[in-house]
């Protein structure tokens, strides 16, 4: 079986290798990117099976990324998981609005369970 | 009524957020009535002396004046504690938002370090890896309590929607405490009535919920108690109940229980830590998903907490999970 991509946008370097380093041994491709724009590009150019995606980036910030990726015909059918800190209802509703799939707290959650939820969204379990 | 009154009682909340107002609204609003009525009198005495018009001007200058200045004050005082009130809570928000993206990369790294990088490490490595990661989990634990109180306070609590297999979270929730039982030599047992219907509800929190009962149970029992978890199907609702043995609540303070920052006499004296935001933040959760929390408790002989969940599908959910 070919190996799935997984594109993570998330600006705090520690936070973006340790999800690259545990999703690469889990047997996932893994593409990533430290700002919005550079997110959007990747996302078009590399057509990943799933987005991680970080709320708070600089450029642009995950909201304006799930607008342009859902906007266009060639990306809106990537699933988006949101992976941040935020989390309140206004934040939650506006990201599941704009067609995210999923919103995950990444204190709450542990490499192990976001990896899960991956597998689960793309079918491998 | 009382709390009605005392959430009410401005000049207090005004002192306690460091806002300064003059006097309290309440009195400012009595010093209004008594305006007004001196002014009547002064109309009234007018019109039985029709040749002195300038009075009649001049009072009711002076009455538009001082209701103007009173009202003002009352408004402008209003409305600098709600600013406080709003800029207390916010503050919480953002503190422990800055808190969190540090305690995830120790989370996250940790883990990465034992699951995919443990290699060569030898066992007493390992377990002083542990330990940090316990304490790491410890605080994330206490921001999130932080955190939590702050969106309760401004009514932004979201939860989300799962199917929820209840025997099973009670039985995590106790082999995760097991450590915890076995140092006070107390036993958990779970009592089920009847076949258990599949429930909607957040699964994070309603393991945080089940955690903090049963947890408390434990912390608050004496040594050799037991401990029982009971499941109860009703008609549409399920009940679960968490009996312990322990030291009660003190009659007096009970009202209190579900208070933010309560922590009876009991508690304290017992040493046991905590900071007295579990009970409020559960029974906010379990309300907010459509059930209720009730206890009944005992001095020393011992508490029964319990919560219902609705059976029915509740739209006070946010559908944000697969």
């Amino acid at each position: 079986m070919d190996k799935k991509k997984l594109l993570i946008v998330e600006d705090e370097p520690v936070l973006n290798k340790a999800l690259q380093e545990f999703l690469s041994a889990e047997g996932f491709e893994v593409i990533a990117a430290v700002d919005g724009e550079e997110g959007i590009r990747k996302a078009g150019a590399e057509m990943p099976d799933l987005i991680l995606l970080d709320i708070i980036l600089p450029k642009k910030d995950g909201y304006e990324v799930i607008r342009e990726v859902k906007a266009d015909e060639k990306t809106k059918n990537i699933p988006i998981i949101l992976l941040t800190n935020l989390g309140s209802i206004n934040d939650v509703e506006k990201a599941l609005e704009l067609g995210a799939t999923t919103y995950l707290v990444k204190a709450d959650y542990k490499l192990e369970e976001i990896t899960q939820k991956i597998k689960g969204i793309l079918g491998m379990d | 009524m009382q709390d009605m009154l005392e959430s009410f009682d401005l000049k207090k909340q005004a002192d306690e957020l460091g806002v300064s107002v003059w006097k309290s609204p309440g009195f400012l609003f009595i010093l209004m009535g008594i305006i007004i009525i001196s002014s009547m009198l002064a109309v009234y005495f007018v019109f039985n002396n029709p040749d002195s018009v300038e009075y009649l001007l001049f009072s009711e200058f002076a009455l538009v004046l001082v209701l103007f200045t009173v009202g003002n004050s009352i408004i402008s005082g209003v409305d600098e504690i709600a600013r406080a009130n709003k800029m207390k809570t916010e503050f919480v928000s953002i503190a422990s938002h800055q808190l969190k993206t540090p305690l995830s990369e120790i989370n996250w790294e940790m883990e990465l370090l034992v699951s995919k990088f443990s290699e060569g490490l030898t066992e007493k490595q390992k377990e002083l890896i542990g330990n940090v990661g316990n304490s790491n989990a410890r605080m994330i634990r206490l921001v999130n309590d932080l955190l939590d109180v702050a969106r309760i306070d401004q009514g932004r609590l979201p939860l989300v929607k799962e199917e929820l297999d209840i025997v099973g979270i009670i039985k995590d929730v106790i082999d995760n405490n097991r450590n915890l039982a076995a140092s006070h030599n107390v036993k958990v047992n779970v009592v089920n009535y009847g076949s258990v219907p599949k429930i909607f509800g957040d699964r994070k929190r309603t393991v945080v919920v089940l955690d903090n009962l049963i947890s408390n149970s434990i912390k608050y029992t004496k040594e050799k108690g037991n401990v029982d978890v009971a499941i109860t199907p009703e008609k549409d609702r399920l009940v679960v109940c968490v009996k312990d043995d322990g030291v009660g609540i003190p009659k007096k303070q009970q009202k209190n229980v579900f208070h933010k920052f309560f922590r009876s006499d009991n508690a304290i004296k017992n040493q046991t830590e905590g900071t007295g935001l579990g009970l409020y933040i559960a029974k906010n959760v379990i309300v907010q998903s459509g059930g209720d929390m009730w206890f009944d408790s005992e001095e020393n002989r011992g508490s029964t907490f319990c919560f219902s969940l609705p059976l029915k599908k509740n739209d006070k959910f946010y559908s944000v999970s697969m």
